[in-house]
């Protein structure tokens, strides 16, 4: 079960980008398959591929369930601001422990559309292979193929216009 | 086929994750080599996902999984009372906890004994550091005079039984007729009314007596036991 929370805890940290959002949501991603997993069956591959799956609708529901409080946030932080909300909300460890480029690549996250952020979090940070992300999303390979390949392009987009370089 | 920098950047993923072969990846080469859009493009995704790779997972929040367990399975019972109590009691009488407090409780009888406070006559001046300190140190420097007086006397002991083993052996060696010859009335090795000692016993306890008195002479602490 810990395998499973530390994998599904990180596709919603990742997802959101905020430590306490991404608990709450694991927690309900775990209510959820407990509820569901009557529902389950081997024929959406494997248990670990089935909660992923789980997760995704989840956080794409949360997703659009608070785009009205974004769109406020997202005005209130064209207002100059002392520290960014990320690394506010990070404990001092963790900033050490994260190099900068990593932290931007997490910041730089949150502002991609959601089809492609959770394509290039399930591809690349989370390391599935194709099938299974096409199980997951539930959409045709190459609009797999399609979604992680945008996602990464306009990722290194956002870090240039953030004024990060990836080596 | 032309690779124009639409296709480049439609193809990136492929070329990155090696499924470019051939003649389609030379081509892909040779375009971003030369387009000043497109190298820096495909440098930059190359770097981004080489770091994506590489960022570690982070640890889940210890609460979280008790958290999820509250969650799905409900909290956990918390029982109250009467109930609460005897599940207390229940817990204590299991063997581990009898042995862990005999073991406790002998290890202070053995501290209490050493500072020198008694249980039948429990005073609590005993208990002041200073005395504690002062009736440790006593018990401390009674233990090593006694250890020292103890292995002492065994050497005493293993003297003695080693001049008794030398002695024997060379009364065994003694021919029959020069053992000296002594009468029933005078025998100062006889042991009881009936039977006389044998010349040899007699002999033997001489032998005992001088080899004590050469023994004593050796040794202050026998010479002071045979005064007592």
């Amino acid at each position: 079960m810990r395998r499973h929370t530390r994998r599904i805890f990180n596709i919603c940290y990742r997802f959101t980008g905020n430590r306490t959002e991404a608990e709450d949501l694991s927690q309900d991603v775990f209510l959820r398959v407990y509820r569901t997993l009557g529902s389950y069956r081997s024929a959406h591959g494997g248990f670990a591929t089935w909660a992923t799956s789980v997760t995704r609708n989840l956080l794409i529901d949360h997703y659009r369930r608070t785009k009205r409080d974004r769109v406020t946030d997202s005005l209130d932080d064209k207002m100059p601001v002392v520290e960014n909300k990320e690394s506010a909300g990070r404990r001092p460890d963790e900033q050490a422990l994260l190099g900068e480029l990593s932290m931007q690549v997490e910041r730089a996250l949150t502002r991609l559309s959601p089809e492609l952020r959770e394509a290039v979090i399930l591809r690349d940070l989370q390391q599935l292979d194709y099938a299974e992300i096409q199980t997951v999303l539930a959409v045709p390979e190459g609009t797999v193929k399609s979604r992680i390949n945008r996602g990464r392009i306009e990722l290194a987009r956002i870090l240039q216009q953030m004024g990060v370089r990836p080596a | 086929m032309t690779w124009t920098c639409d296709l480049i950047e439609a193809r990136l993923s492929d070329y990155l994750e090696g499924l470019l072969q051939g003649s389609e990846r030379a081509a892909f080469e040779a375009h971003a080599n030369s387009c000043a859009d497109c190298a820096p493009l495909v440098a930059s995704v190359r770097g981004l996902v080489g770091e994506m790779h590489a960022m570690e997972e982070l640890e889940t929040p210890p609460r979280l999984v008790y958290a999820i367990l509250d969650k799905t399975l409900g909290p956990r019972e918390t029982v109250t009372g009467w109930q609460g109590f005897l599940n207390v009691i229940r817990g204590l009488a299991t063997p581990k906890f009898a042995y862990g407090a005999a073991s406790v409780m002998a290890t202070l009888v053995i501290l209490l004994g050493a500072s020198g406070f008694t249980l039948r006559k429990p005073r609590l001046a005993d208990l002041r550091p200073a005395a504690i300190y002062q009736n440790a140190n006593r018990q401390a420097h009674m233990v090593y005079a006694h250890s020292v007086k103890y292995v002492s006397d065994l050497r005493v002991v293993y003297e003695i039984q080693s001049r008794l083993r030398q002695d024997e052996n060379s009364l065994q060696t003694t021919p029959q007729e020069m053992l000296p010859k002594s009468s029933p009335e005078k025998n100062p090795g006889q042991t009881n009314d009936q039977r006389p000692s044998q010349p040899r016993q007699q002999n033997r306890a001489n032998e005992i007596s001088r080899q004590l008195e050469l023994l004593a002479a050796d040794l202050p602490m026998l010479s002071e036991r045979s005064v007592r």
